[in-house]
């Protein structure tokens, strides 16, 4: 039997039981009456009437607030729910006398409703955050991968998955490494740094310059920098964000050369090297059987097959200063070695043109702190600069010795030209050559300019003094090495980098 | 120095069999030019103008030293000398890899190749008969 029914009963129960007892009392009433008092029949109606009335009140009353007391519950229980409702108190459901079952069943319906709606409504909010979450993820313009404690792919947005060319559903889910394949630049990798930072970090960030993608055949590698936020014990499971920046373009570029200019250094070093290797050959295939003359063509073939090869070296190097670039790695070197071996290099040059290059080196010199590779250009520069401007005369005087301030001090001395005062300041200016003398002598102005920068780098100076019609003397100045060596024992590898434009920190990530 | 007569080879100065030198080199003239030099003066040298092949030549393990050109056709060199490096790759080899090329690269990337190989020559600084003197001096 259903509570309804049951309760109906009950209803039915209680307003007969209630009309028996009125009517009853109404009977009972009349019997007393009759008996105790002798009235007319008129009096007797309008008293038993009477009492009918206030009895019907009574009656009503009393069952009124008898039957209400269901609904009643059930009204106090919807108000208690809403959302406003919490001054209203829970009725007390066992209290009720009628219809207890019924409202007791009805109640616990009505609490189910009211929490369905409720999850409902977290549901709902949940969607639209992750929904919103997905919005901004995917609209973020760069690939982004969250990864779990696994390293499992957690999320991955739209341009991601676009990116390196797979679908959502072979991504998500996937170990990350499995999925992406990459190659980084150093030891540092995102692996490495992972395994770091989750042994001893809550939270970290890091990021990585120039990582390589191999993608599946048929598609270019990719190369992107990449930043990665770590964050242990996060709630969501979302570990470790990465965000990728593309740069495969740019960086490819910068891989097969680094600029327009790297790349037109290898168009010329190329054929360089074939012709000084096809010179070289010949003048051993050929040596004694050529005569003076033949052998002097070689030389000068030679020389200046040298000559172009500096060239080269200085166009690159100039770029490189401009774009911040060139790096330099002092070491202690011997100093008269490093001297002797330019002139060395570049005396084949001086001796097609009939000059002789006489040193003079202070064999007590202290050890520099110098990137040799790099002096040593400048030495040649100096070396081709009196070369080229020494006009009829055949000496050039190369000389290296202590300075009265502490500094190595070396000097290149030409009786040739000279120059005026007035192109004196611009000298060491990029491009800038003597006027007077360009339809003369070759060069591009690129030398000086490169020699300052590399003695700015080694903490040295470069000056000239000249005297027109009679030579000039271009010095400049170096450290000894024991001005160097508090610097190289705080730097981690013996070396100290530094950059053409003042210092800049080793192996440091966003370098330009 | 006496020059070298034509097709004439120079038994090594000790007595050990001549020392194996794979030249992974696309410019056939630096190739020729590299190969003479290094038959001269007793190495047995063998030319690859080809990356891919060049790489299985080299994972062959029967060579000396590896010159490795970086600018390669179907493999770069670095792609080449990470593959070399890479011991599930290359299980072994005994070969020095010097890396010779004319290309310029950022100084990290140099760097990270300098790392790798056993040395780094710009071709254009260095006559075949000098990189022959440098490969004399290495182990």
């Amino acid at each position: 039997m259903d509570y309804l029914s049951r309760t109906k009963r009950q209803f039915s129960i209680t307003i007969l039981l209630s009309l028996i007892a009125s009517n009853f009392l109404i009977i009972a009433g009349w019997i007393t009456l009759r008996s105790k008092l002798q009235l007319s029949n008129i009096d007797y109606a309008l008293i038993l009437g009477l009492l009918a009335i206030i009895l019907s009140l009574l009656f009503t009353l009393v069952l009124t607030k008898h039957l209400i007391s269901p609904l009643k519950a059930i009204w106090q229980l919807i108000v208690h729910i809403s959302p406003n409702g919490s001054s209203v108190n829970a009725p007390n459901i066992d209290s009720l006398k009628i219809g207890h079952e019924l409202i007791a069943n009805l109640s616990m319906q009505i609490y189910q409703l009211s929490s369905i709606t409720n999850t409902k409504k977290n549901e709902e909010q949940q969607l639209t955050q992750s929904a919103n979450r997905n919005f901004i993820a995917n609209k973020l313009p760069l690939p982004l991968f969250i990864l779990d404690k696994e390293e499992t792919i957690v999320f991955s947005n739209h341009p991601a998955s676009d990116y390196i060319g797979l679908n959502q559903a072979d991504i998500m889910g996937k170990n990350f490494y499995m999925v992406m394949d990459m190659a980084f630049p150093s030891d540092n990798t995102l692996d490495t740094w992972l395994k770091e930072v989750k042994s001893k970090n809550a939270t970290a960030s890091m990021s990585w310059e120039r990582v390589k993608l191999n993608v599946l055949d048929n598609h270019p590698t990719l190369l992107f920098d990449l930043a990665a936020y770590y964050n242990k014990d996060n709630p969501d499971n979302y570990e470790t964000i990465l965000v990728l920046f593309d740069h495969t373009k740019q960086y490819s570029q910068d891989d097969q050369a680094v600029s327009f200019v790297a790349l037109s250094v290898h168009e010329l070093r190329t054929p360089l090297t074939v012709l000084r290797g096809y010179i070289e050959a010949l003048e051993e295939e050929l040596g004694k059987e050529m005569n003076p003359e033949l052998q002097e063509y070689m030389q000068k073939m030679n020389a200046t097959a040298q000559q172009l090869t500096v060239f080269v070296n200085n166009i690159l190097n100039v770029a490189r200063v401009d774009n911040d670039q060139l790096q330099l790695q002092l070491r202690e070197e011997n100093w008269s070695e490093i001297v002797q071996s330019a002139i060395d290099a570049i005396s084949l040059r001086a001796k097609v043109r009939g000059i002789e290059l006489k040193s003079s080196i202070d064999p007590d010199l202290p050890t520099v702190g110098v990137d040799r590779l790099s002096i040593y250009e400048v030495i040649n520069n100096l070396i081709d600069n009196a070369i080229k401007y020494s006009g009829k005369s055949t000496k050039i005087e190369i000389s290296s010795y202590m300075s009265k301030d502490g500094m190595i001090e070396t000097s290149v001395k030409d009786y040739g030209l000279g120059i005026s005062p007035s192109i004196m300041p611009n000298l060491f200016t990029k491009f800038y050559r003597d006027h007077r003398n360009r339809a003369q002598i070759g060069g591009t102005g690129l030398g000086l300019y490169l020699s300052k920068a590399i003695i700015s780098a080694h903490g040295g100076n470069i000056w000239v003094t000249s005297n027109l019609g009679k030579g000039s003397t271009f010095s400049f100045t170096i450290k000894p090495y024991t001005l160097l060596a508090e610097e190289l024992k705080n730097s981690d590898n013996n070396e100290i980098v530094r950059g053409a434009h003042g210092w800049i920190k080793n192996h440091s990530l966003y370098r330009r | 120095m006496d020059p070298i007569s034509p097709g004439e080879t120079i038994a090594p100065q000790n007595a050990q069999p001549a020392r194996k030198v794979l030249c992974i080199e696309d410019e056939h003239f630096i190739g020729e030019l590299y190969k003479r030099a290094l038959t001269n003066a007793g190495y047995d040298t063998t030319l690859e103008v080809d990356g891919l092949i060049g790489l299985s030549l080299a994972q062959s393990d029967q060579f000396d030293i590896i010159l490795l050109d970086l600018m390669l056709p179907n493999m770069t060199g670095i792609d080449i000398l990470r593959s070399l490096r890479d011991p599930n790759k290359t299980p072994h080899l005994k070969a020095k890899i010097i890396i010779t090329t004319n290309l310029e690269q950022r100084e990290d990337v140099k760097q990270d190749i300098e790392n790798q190989a056993d040395g780094y020559i710009v071709k254009a600084e260095m006559t075949p008969k000098e990189l022959v003197e440098f490969l004399n001096n290495i182990g």
